[in-house]
């Protein structure tokens, strides 16, 4: 078991030094900063190698095979080494990781209010996160020496441990306790990190909570919750009252094999209506098994490879909740295959017929901030719940026309750094007869939220990160041109674009009193879609 | 919870918190667990009057309920009595087919006016149904209304339908129902089936499971089987409006300078909820037992528990007049019908096609089926932090769950019945070979529900391997160390009691080890 500690498990326990206790004044010296991403554990004893999907770095799938050799436990506490009494499945994946921070920050509303945030930051990932992408990596990367010269974005704020003799990189995860209080105080994002698995893999998630700054009076724990993750252990659930939570100065990796994939989503779970509404939301969804089939694979077939382990198979007259039953017709649809000269590796489920196959895709997360709680956040008030009236409509933690902006959005710290607070832009660029994935999800804490489409209709094809489909494998499938949404729920849309001329197209909220920014009478729950 | 006093409009959540930690702990003992109680006939005697009902913060708020007027010709079921007014009304437990008879007297005081019930999805007659054909109305049955017939005060008026529709239905007040239903008129009807499945198979529980009948809908396929149930009715409340109806209810010159209404005229608008309802209690009321003496007009909990791998049937209605993302924390749901009508394939009707929910929107006016499981399949560890040479044995049946009914455990092994076979023995911490490490406990605050271990059962708390797990048996609201999954509202702020967090729609449901024995009676 020695082997499987990374380079970083064998730095902690780490104590983080003194500065931190006398920075928030901590009655107790409890803290203990400490990040796991093992190289390797029973399930994946050895990283992908030969050929991976280019997606997800995931070995190829082909079907539930024993692995071999028959693993060995070696516990650490003395006991002797053991096996399994039955054969140990895989089906490939990897060991996935990402770090976050749990903290404050600010980030600015389309119409320039500053506005303060109790938030998440990214820890690993940075560079990925800065450019919208998801912030988990595979183990060998996650594990590499963090090394940035800089604290922020534009480069003017030197990283004092910033090693020249180190080549640099800002994506692997931090394993340093002074670096994580450099990089995670005050980095507050909305929508926080955005995460990204794929079926079989094994994700090690460590929260670290840097406390908040600007509220020196709150010694508040953070927590996550993995929203809609079926059959989950009540530990690894993210509800304080049921679990442990994460005081300020310490750490916790929260440890899952990837559930069936969907779009799902995830959040703080301490005092939910003040720590969501104040903007510890986040995204998170589960790619399919069937995006790893190789080339020229017939997805039936490879459907039926799922249904030869129980863990991943789907039959809907033994277990009445299995994520994905079988489709009722064989469209002979191939990996690889060819519809209006768009090539398709990607699918948002296992549909085993090719129908929820997409050229590009576009995490989306509503949301509302209602100034007068976040303005009262920052001060020494208790806050009312039952008043909350949501001003701010955001799309991926921005509103329109901030919707539409390229690049991360930043914001000026209270400590004279500026940082990326808003680093996923919720809008599309795609050529006409792509189909684009919407991965929506809404965290908003007060009330439904509707999204419409204007011109290029919306197809829904899961609700809840599960496939619209009947038991007797039918799609069920609805076109609209309007969802709506509470906090809580996510769906999957697909924009087909097949004759759509070039334009701009807009998605939009038809609750007119939301197309504003606080007093700006414009704005909101609105951004577009760009049809080349 | 009733003795405790928070009257600050907007007190100090953290402070509270504190207070809470503090109440909850005394509470514990009266915990309860839930099923789906009412009263059983054909034949039911109602009536509408006033009574105050309860809040956790300690206000008493002025409300309106049906209850029994008798309960002659009615059997509680599965056990139970009936309030002379409760919030929810009384569950009608009926069967497919029967002719149900409801007969309301309108008890609430003559400024009120009139009431009424409406029966959506049934056609109701206003006089007698014979061969299933319903006769010309009664002679003074009740006083036309705009909805349906009314009953003046102190008049009665009489209903009778077919139950042609299984499931599980609301019924609520169809007169001045912007008040009436605010004031807590409203309640559900559950319609058994006429033909339930004969092939279901109910897991060997601990402790008995009062389920109403053995599937939630007709015949063998689709497959409705169920091994316990519950009732979730969603409401919200104003108590302005509460306030407002009391002192015109009971208005007199010498507390009214303007003079006493003759007909009650209350502003239901600006609206504005403040408390949000469970079976009309907040949490964490709500958690209480069924038919707890401190709560005599609000007998109904909401406090779910289950064992792995029981087919739990949620029956959930929207009672208020907001919708309310009801999410359930733990696993999906399978909706099987929406108001009675059970939502099949179009190619297959063996085959259910109602969506997998892991936020069941409760809509108001709406009632919803649905099946919930938990088994912890998939996670890639031992629930029970199984070792080798413990004891423990988990032998797959073909979907994997380990449903022997007596397992040769070895001799003080708890069962582990419904385990996933395919996780037995695997480690989660890294101690014990396997993939991580839990947190150190001293730097992690432990929750009411948490029972000081990752693992399910009491004796598991002695496996730990974090340095300081909670001794057994010291959570006080989790008592027998079960998983324990928040069921809420997530629009967030509607789990707050009059602006305190945490209260309103929340409960937890706790999935016991095998050998906890629920309760349901409590």
């Amino acid at each position: 078991m020695h082997s499987r500690k990374s380079a970083i498990q064998k730095l902690c326990p780490i104590w983080a030094p003194l500065i931190l206790a006398s920075f928030f004044a901590l009655p107790a010296s409890a803290q203990s900063f400490r990040v796991q991403c093992p190289t390797a554990t029973t399930l994946h004893p050895a990283p992908p190698s030969g050929q991976t999907d280019p997606l997800s770095g995931d070995p190829l799938y082909n079907g539930p095979t024993a692995l071999s050799p028959a693993p060995k436990f070696k516990p650490l506490n003395g006991a002797p080494p053991f096996s399994l009494p039955y054969a140990y499945v895989t089906n490939g994946g990897a060991i996935k990781c990402q770090e976050i921070s749990g903290g404050d920050g600010f980030m600015t509303e389309a119409d320039g209010n500053q506005t303060f945030l109790f938030g998440f930051g990214p820890l690993s990932g940075l560079g990925l996160i800065q450019n919208g992408l998801p912030g988990t990596q595979l183990a060998a990367d996650f594990n590499q020496r963090y090394n940035a010269p800089f604290l922020d974005l534009a480069g003017t704020k030197p990283d004092p441990l910033f090693n020249p003799s180190f080549p640099v990189n800002i994506n692997a995860g931090i394993a340093i306790p002074a670096e994580m209080m450099n990089i995670g105080v005050l980095n507050a994002n909305i929508p926080a990190p955005l995460m990204a698995i794929d079926e079989d893999d094994e994700f090690f998630l460590t929260l670290t909570n840097v406390g908040m700054i600007m509220r020196p009076d709150l010694f508040e724990q953070h927590t996550v919750h993995f929203h809609g993750y079926p059959n989950a252990s009540s530990f690894f659930d993210g509800v304080p009252d049921a679990s442990v939570a994460i005081n300020i100065g310490g750490s916790m990796t929260y440890y899952y094999l990837a559930p069936d994939a969907g779009t799902y989503f995830w959040h703080c779970h301490i005092t939910p209506p003040e720590h969501l509404q104040m903007g510890m939301v986040g995204q998170l969804y589960v790619r399919p098994r069937q995006n790893r089939v190789a080339n020229g694979t017939s997805l039936y077939t490879a459907f039926q490879w799922q249904q030869s382990d129980l863990r991943t198979s789907c039959f809907p007259s033994k277990d009445i909740l299995c994520a994905t039953p079988p489709p009722a017709v064989n469209t002979g649809f191939k990996q690889g295959d060819t519809v209006n000269s768009n090539t398709y590796t990607k699918y948002a489920y296992n549909d085993g017929d090719g129908s929820t196959r997409y050229d590009v895709e576009l995490p989306l997360q509503i949301h509302g901030f209602d100034p007068n709680f976040h303005f009262v956040g920052m001060t020494f008030n208790p806050e009312g719940f039952s008043d909350m009236k949501d001003k701010y409509f955001l799309l991926n933690g921005r509103s329109y026309p901030d919707t539409v902006q390229t690049g991360p959005q930043a914001t000026e710290d209270s400590d004279g750094i500026v940082r990326p607070s808003q680093p996923m832009p919720a809008t599309l660029t795609l050529k006409s007869g792509q189909r684009a994935l919407l991965r929506i999800s809404d965290l908003d804490v007060t009330e439904y939220q509707t999204l419409a489409s204007l011109g290029i209709p919306m197809q829904v094809i899961a609700v809840n990160a599960r496939l619209l489909r009947d038991q007797a494998g039918n799609n069920l499938y609805y076109t609209t041109n309007s969802i709506t949404l509470a906090g809580g729920e996510s769906l999957d849309v697909i924009l087909d674009t097949t004759g759509i001329a070039p334009g701009t197209y807009f998605l939009y909220t038809p609750q007119l009193d939301h197309l504003s920014n606080d007093a700006e009478n414009f704005g909101g729950l609105m951004t577009e879609i760009v049809v080349q | 919870m009733k003795a405790l006093t928070m009257k600050t409009a907007k007190p100090n959540t953290r402070v509270l918190s504190v207070i809470w930690i503090l109440l909850a702990s005394l509470c514990g003992a009266s915990a309860g667990h839930a099923s789906v109680p009412g009263i059983q006939g054909t034949t039911f005697s109602l009536v509408a009057s006033e009574n105050y009902t309860t809040q956790p913060d300690g206000m008493a708020i002025y409300s309106w309920g049906y209850g029994c007027a008798t309960t002659t010709g009615v059997t509680p079921l599965p056990f139970g009595s009936c309030a002379s007014m409760q919030i929810p009304g009384p569950t009608l437990i009926v069967t497919e087919g029967q002719t149900v008879t409801v007969t309301l007297t309108n008890n609430l005081g003559a400024v009120a006016g009139n009431t009424s019930i409406v029966f959506p999805g049934f056609q109701v007659c206003l006089g007698a149904i014979t061969s299933g054909v319903c006769g010309a109305p009664t002679p003074g049955n009740g006083v036309q209304g705009l909805l349906t017939q009314e009953a003046g005060p102190g008049q009665s008026v009489t209903y009778t339908f077919i139950a042609t529709t299984p499931g599980t239905h609301a019924y609520y007040s169809g007169t001045q129902s912007d008040l009436q239903i605010e004031m807590g008129l409203y309640g559900a009807l559950v319609v058994l089936p006429a033909s339930p499945s004969t092939s279901c198979v109910k897991n060997a529980n601990t402790g008995s499971s009062y389920t109403l009948a053995a599937s939630a809908y007709d015949g063998n396929t689709p497959n409705t089987c169920y091994d316990r149930e519950y009732l979730f009715q969603l409401a919200e409340m104003d108590p302005r409006i509460h306030q407002d109806a009391l002192a015109q209810m009971h208005c007199s010159s010498t507390t009214s300078s303007t003079g006493c209404p003759t007909a009650i005229n209350v502003a239901i608008e600006p609206y504005h909820a403040r408390y949000f309802l469970i079976n009309g209690r907040s949490m964490p009321d709500d958690m209480d037992a069924n038919f707890a003496p401190n709560y005599p007009h609000q007998p109904y909990n909401g406090n779910p528990h289950m064992h792995p791998g029981d087919m739990v049937l949620l029956r959930i209605i929207g009672q208020g007049r907001y919708q309310h993302p009801l999410h359930e924390h733990g696993n999906h749901v399978r909706v099987l019908a929406r108001d009675g009508n059970l939502m099949v394939s179009q190619t297959d009707p063996t085959s259910l096609a109602g969506p997998l929910l892991f936020t069941t929107t409760t809509t108001p006016g709406v009632a919803m089926d649905g099946i919930f499981y938990w088994s912890g399949r998939g996670l890639n560890w031992d629930i029970y932090g199984h070792t080798p040479g413990d004891g423990s044995t988990c032998i797959a049946d073909a979907n994997g769950y380990n449903t022997m009914p007596s397992p040769p455990q070895g001799a003080g092994v708890p069962s582990n019945y419904y385990e996933w076979c395919a996780d037995h023995l695997k480690p989660l911490e890294t101690m014990n070979g396997g993939p991580t490490t839990l947190p150190d406990s001293n730097i992690m605050t432990n929750g009411l529900w948490y029972a000081g271990s990752a693992y399910l059962g009491l004796d598991a708390t002695t496996k730990a391997m974090g340095p300081t797990p909670l001794p057994p048996a010291s959570s006080p609201q989790n008592p027998n160390a079960g998983y324990a999954f928040m069921w809420h509202s997530h629009n967030e702020r509607e789990i707050t009691t009059n602006d305190v967090f945490p209260g309103g729609m929340m409960m937890m449901m706790i999935v016991d080890a095998p050998v906890t024995v629920i309760d349901e009676t409590l």
